[in-house]
């Protein structure tokens, strides 16, 4: 091979290794405002998002107590957010994502997208549809829940998935 | 310095060993609130915002994820610092003397009670050289307390009298975590930690948030009647490494102090200072620090403690808000003495104002056994 090949492996250097293995363990608080959507979707299945005063913006990740745009005080009004809408642009990976509660990388098949929710705002979500000839922007879908209540309590991930509806 | 830059507004949280209720942006936000409604200013009205967090402390890179919305820095400018919040206050300083920003919110907070203090403390130390040596900030100050006290023949009852008066001058202070009576017998029969640190000689796990308002002379004088002037102020760094250091003599706060003395026209700390807080989050550092400090000499800290010159109705009362000591976070410790520092120079420190207040002092360290230290001098004329 040609020196300076994209393919040649550069020499190694010579490592001294030392080993940390200390677990680092946090306790994060949702706090009230997001804390509010989580319990929403444990206990009822719904997905709330709050609204500015001034704007009426909704804030949908993540609720917060000020407004980022008109920086006043959110108060507390609450919206029930649809769920259903329309694939607004999608992606997928062929290379496998980080599992942050493994740490590991892991082959995640459910492709990453942006939905337009039928109130006219934008979720993060994934779709259930993993034929990437099947995947069109502008498809219609609807959240899949889980079901196992013991399961949810995960916030935005209480939805497994969006699944292409017929309409 | 060239424009005189004041401190128009301060307000902390009440100090709470754990704030579960909260996220960090809404810790924050209670405070910063307060210097909204004081000020009469809103989140658009503020130029630039300087917080202080620690990465390791809130779990994740870029701590200040949870308080862009708070601090009003949506497509805005701001700054994060780390350390302690008094360098936050520093860097706001300079950008209200740099002409380019106006109105300065300053901000840090922090919540020990969502990590582990010794594992991130362990992680704060040199991760080849010294992270392997198993310590933490609390075996570190040990050593020391124990090189400091030997040195100079400092007695863990002089120690135990800072933890007494600290929790007692708590007591007149509503935002405290720890108010308590004790006596110099119930620190010294505390549990050991590590040799000569007991329990009751160093500080609770603690949550809270501080927040002040910064800005020029001309604008100040609009947004309230009692500004408060920053006429002095400094910072030092040593080196890392402990084996390097002369432990028993704090000679980056000696530098700091000096720096922000001469900048404020002081010669005689211990006649010209009205009120002094300072951030002692082990007891034995309180007699160090007012070493450091200039408040006596090398070796003389223990007496100054022992004596009433320190004490409320004293020459040079030292922490009348209890300072560290009943609970206080790393990150916020040293803001919090800007704050009180500020209220007593208004006169609103309540139960525990030092009557006629003109110059007061603020210190904030951050680092193991206090290798950063920050000093502001502040005036009300």
């Amino acid at each position: 091979m040609a020196e300076g090949s994209p393919t040649k492996k550069p020499e190694q250097p010579e490592y001294i290794r030392i080993k940390f293995d200390l677990p680092r363990p946090y306790h994060w608080s949702t706090g009230r405002y997001l804390g509010k959507l989580y319990a929403e979707a444990k206990e009822n299945k719904r997905l709330m998002a709050n609204r500015c005063p001034k704007c009426k913006e909704i804030r949908v990740h993540a609720p917060t107590p000020v407004c980022p745009k008109c920086k006043v005080d959110m108060g507390w009004d609450w919206v029930e957010l649809p769920q259903t809408g329309t694939v607004f642009q999608y992606t997928y990976q062929v290379y496998p994502l980080w599992d942050p509660h493994e740490g590991r990388r892991c082959s995640n098949p459910h492709p990453p997208a942006i939905i337009l929710l039928d109130n006219g705002v934008y979720l993060r979500h994934l779709l259930e549809e993993t034929d990437t000839k099947k995947l069109k922007e502008g498809m219609r879908v609807q959240a899949v829940w889980e079901e196992d209540y013991d399961k949810r309590g995960q916030g935005f991930q209480d939805i497994l998935y969006f699944r292409t509806i017929e309409e | 310095m060239a424009e005189r830059v004041a401190i128009v507004a301060v307000a902390q949280t009440k100090y709470h060993p754990n704030r579960a209720d909260v996220n960090e942006g809404e810790l924050a936000y209670e405070a910063i609130k307060q210097v909204l409604e004081e000020t009469g200013l809103t989140l658009s009205d503020i130029d630039s915002a300087v917080t202080c967090c620690q990465d390791a402390w809130d779990g994740r890179t870029i701590a200040s994820l949870n308080l862009q919305h708070v601090v009003g820095a949506h497509f805005g400018h701001e700054f994060t610092v780390a350390e302690d919040g008094i360098n936050a206050a520093y860097v706001a300083m300079s950008q209200v003397l740099s002409g380019h920003h106006e109105i300065v919110l300053v901000e840090s907070h922090m919540k020990e009670s969502q990590g582990d203090k010794s594992v991130i403390e362990n992680a704060a130390f040199d991760a080849i050289l010294m992270r392997q040596l198993g310590l933490d900030f609390t075996s570190a100050a040990a050593l020391q307390a124990r090189h400091y006290m030997d040195k100079y023949g400092i007695t863990p009852e002089q120690c135990a009298k800072a933890v007494v008066r600290n929790h007692g001058n708590a007591k007149n202070n509503p935002l405290a975590q720890e108010p308590m009576d004790i006596t110099v017998d119930d620190v010294l029969g505390s549990r050991m930690l590590a040799s000569p640190i007991r329990l009751l000689d160093t500080k609770p796990v603690s949550d809270g948030a501080c927040a002040l308002v910064m800005t020029t002379e001309e604008k100040a004088k609009k947004l309230t009647k009692k500004p408060v002037w920053i006429v002095g102020v400094s910072n030092c760094y040593e080196t890392h490494y402990l084996g390097d250091r002369e432990l028993a003599d704090s000679d980056a706060l000696v530098k700091a102090a000096k720096k922000a003395y001469s900048m404020a026209g002081i010669n005689d700390p211990l006649s010209q200072i009205d009120v002094a807080e300072i951030s002692t989050e082990y007891s034995y550092q309180e007699p160090l620090w007012m070493e450091g400090l200039g408040f006596c000499g090398r070796g003389e800290g223990g007496k100054l403690v022992d004596s009433r010159t320190i004490e409320m109705g004293g020459k040079l009362p030292v922490n009348p808000s209890g300072g560290v000591l009943p609970g206080n976070p790393n990150g916020v410790a040293g803001m919090a003495r800007v704050a009180e520092a500020v209220l007593q120079l208004r006169g609103e420190a309540g139960d525990r104002q030092v009557k006629g207040a003109k110059v007061a002092l603020a210190h904030g360290y951050t680092g193991i056994c206090g290798q950063h230290q920050a000093v502001m001098i502040l005036a009300n004329m």
